[in-house]
């Protein structure tokens, strides 16, 4: 069983990774192993998921995926294989890299993993099933589908809307799929899926700095991600907030890359309207993530130039597309109406809207959960990377100014909009915001990271490293 | 902030520069060593394995109960705690309770799907062990699993 939950990663990885070589901007773009694995690796968890949900429309959550998809990824792999026995060997990117992180860092960085990864085993091992919102959600949907043979649409039923059965089925499919592969339901399922995710967004943000700043600053950035502590204990809680969270993080990088390379190529703006997509097929805040990062693209038009901006904006709703297709058929298959949509009314809406005191305490919410985020007795992440922005300094590059507006105005937007929702449509305010915003900002805090760690100087940059 | 921090001189960075980045570099380290501690610590206090879990002992009560319900469908689910009665907190305590049960005992009972109502003929009872619950009226209880877990039919 713990080979065929392995593999069932293994496929989806090589898979997402195999993929993306295939539509790797080469020779334009020279392909960087170390960010090509991670971002393959994310595209491969989500590319799986969607595939397993057209699978089910068509024949259920049969035991028939398993071998369909490995086939598939063995055709894809002897493409790939051959195309690239055809094309010529290219260096990697070398971005801004300038010599090596010190040997300290890197220790730091090994075990600091080591211990994150013992206590999310750790914290496994206390609660299989996760968290109350796991097994009431997540987990109970993935039962129902996978237990319900012919009838998985059951799963969906609107006589038990406390599940929320219109959320987005990301994480639901994936530990299907591992108890697809397994050949039975084991609780290492939605465990792997859940590690998978947490650690795999530590190293998408390695990989990610190491590609375009240095390998000390992939170093100190993931340092401070494995060490928030909500980082880890929420990982291991099975929700669907770290996941949407990796989502978030590919999309940026995406858009990073399209900042660097836009003029060359359309692929990565695609890639980054793909990575939206998914983002919006793992929880509903990823359906305000599309608005977000189509202002924040405008946002960057208005500053930077419009024809760049539209390029990007071109390539951005191709690649959304098809996910838009997915979610639809969802929505209007399957889901029944939001919860929070459903029980809104015109005049309890507009009495919460013209009420001064849900905007203050909204605001005063906001600030104190921003203030101690990622509180571990030293002190906040939040005034860590304060401290730590002062300490080194910003670095300003000009290829970057395009995408870091459209990351920031989009950050920014996501904010307001979590702002907007707690104002007018919760009903126990107050209890909703202390059970959901540290969550909400989870989702953004692995990008936020990678927007810092891209301007502020790297170690090297500062004088502190040897170059 | 240092935003507007010129580009680094040709000869190096000052002293009190490269001071300045050490100091960045020694607060994330002492951050992260904090919370590798406090992860040591969770890691060393977890149990030997899963399943001893409140969530999987619970779940375990089901068992036999889940081979009598039929595989797909709709059933019933009454169940202690009694949300109403006592004072506010007690009643929002039971009702906390109440609901976690009826949840656990759906994810534990997955596919079917359990609703908190006696209109469906068969009904989940959930019952603190010991109790004698009242049964709704109409239903008489088809078979005991023990521990408080009843199986309720409709009367004909």
């Amino acid at each position: 069983m713990t080979l065929a939950l392995a593999l069932s990663l293994l496929v989806s990885v090589a898979a997402g990774v195999i993929v993306l070589r295939w539509v790797w901007p080469d020779p334009e773009v020279a392909w960087s192993w170390p960010l090509g694995t991670a971002l393959g690796a994310a595209f491969g968890l989500g590319l799986s998921s969607v595939l397993l949900y057209l699978w089910m429309l068509a024949f259920g959550p049969t035991r028939g995926f398993p071998l369909v998809e490995s086939s598939l990824l063995g055709v894809a792999a002897i493409l790939a294989l051959a195309r690239a026995r055809r094309s010529a060997h290219r260096p990697s990117p070398s971005g801004d890299r300038t010599g090596h992180p010190r040997g300290y860092l890197i220790c730091a960085g090994g075990l600091a993993l080591v211990a994150a990864v013992a206590a999310f085993l750790g914290l496994v091992r206390r609660q299989p099933h996760g968290e109350w919102d796991a097994w009431m959600n997540w987990d109970l949907r993935a039962r129902m589908m996978f237990r319900g043979g012919e009838s998985w649409s059951t799963a969906f039923s609107n006589l038990i809307p406390w599940s929320h059965p219109d959320y987005p089925l990301m994480v639901q499919s994936l530990v299907v799929r591992s108890w697809l592969y397994a050949g039975g339901e084991t609780m290492a399922g939605p465990a792997l899926v859940a590690a998978a995710f947490t650690f795999g967004t530590v190293l998408l943000l390695a990989a990610a700095l190491l590609a375009f700043r240095s390998a000390s600053q992939g170093v100190v950035a993931s340092l401070v991600l494995v060490s928030t502590p909500f980082f880890i204990v929420h990982g291991a809680s099975f929700y669907g907030d770290v996941p949407v969270g990796l989502f978030f993080l590919a999309t940026f990088i995406c858009l990073a890359l399209d900042g660097r390379h836009g003029v060359a190529t359309r692929r990565f703006a695609v890639l980054a309207g793909l990575a939206t997509g998914l983002a919006m097929w793992t929880k509903n805040e990823g359906v305000m993530f599309v608005p977000a990062v189509v202002a924040g693209i405008l946002v960057s038009g208005w500053t930077s130039g419009w024809p760049r901006a539209r390029r990007t904006l071109a390539g951005f709703g191709l690649g959304l597309l098809p996910m838009l297709l997915v979610a639809a058929s969802f929505k209007l298959r399957l889901a029944p109406r939001n919860d929070l949509l459903a029980t809104l009314g015109i005049e309890r809406t507009l009495g919460w809207i013209a009420d001064p005191r849900r905007y203050f305490l909204t605001l005063r919410e906001f600030v104190a959960h921003l203030a101690t985020f990622g509180n571990n007795g030293v002190g906040s992440a939040t005034w860590l990377l304060i401290a730590y922005l002062l300490a080194m300094g910003i670095r300003r590059r000009d290829g970057d100014r395009l995408w870091t507006a459209t990351a920031a105005a989009a950050l920014a937007l996501m904010l307001v909009g979590h702002y907007i929702v707690f104002v007018t449509m919760a009903y126990d305010l107050p209890r909703l915001l202390n059970s959901s915003l540290d969550r909400l900002l989870l989702q953004l805090w692995p990008s936020i990271l990678f927007l810092l760690f891209m301007v502020i100087r790297t170690p090297e940059e500062a004088g502190h490293s040897r170059t | 902030m240092s935003a507007g921090t010129p580009s680094l001189p040709e000869h190096g960075p000052k002293p009190w520069v490269v001071n300045r980045a050490r100091a960045g570099i020694a607060l994330v380290l002492l951050y992260a060593a904090a919370s590798g501690v406090a992860w040591i610590r969770l890691a060393a206090s977890a149990p030997a394995r899963a399943a001893s879990d409140e969530i999987s002992s619970y779940e375990r009560r089901f068992i036999t109960l889940r081979a009598a319900l039929p595989a797909r469908g709709v059933v019933g689910y009454v169940g202690d705690p009694d949300p109403e009665g006592g004072t506010p907190d007690q009643r929002e305590a039971n009702s906390l309770l109440h609901f976690k049960r009826y949840l656990l005992a759906q994810y534990a009972l997955a596919p079917l799907v359990l609703i908190e109502s006696t209109e469906p003929d068969v009904v989940v009872g959930n019952f603190d062990p010991g109790s004698r619950p009242s049964l709704p009226s109409g239903f008489h209880i088809e078979r005991d699993f023990g521990n408080g877990l009843v199986l309720l039919r409709r009367a004909p």
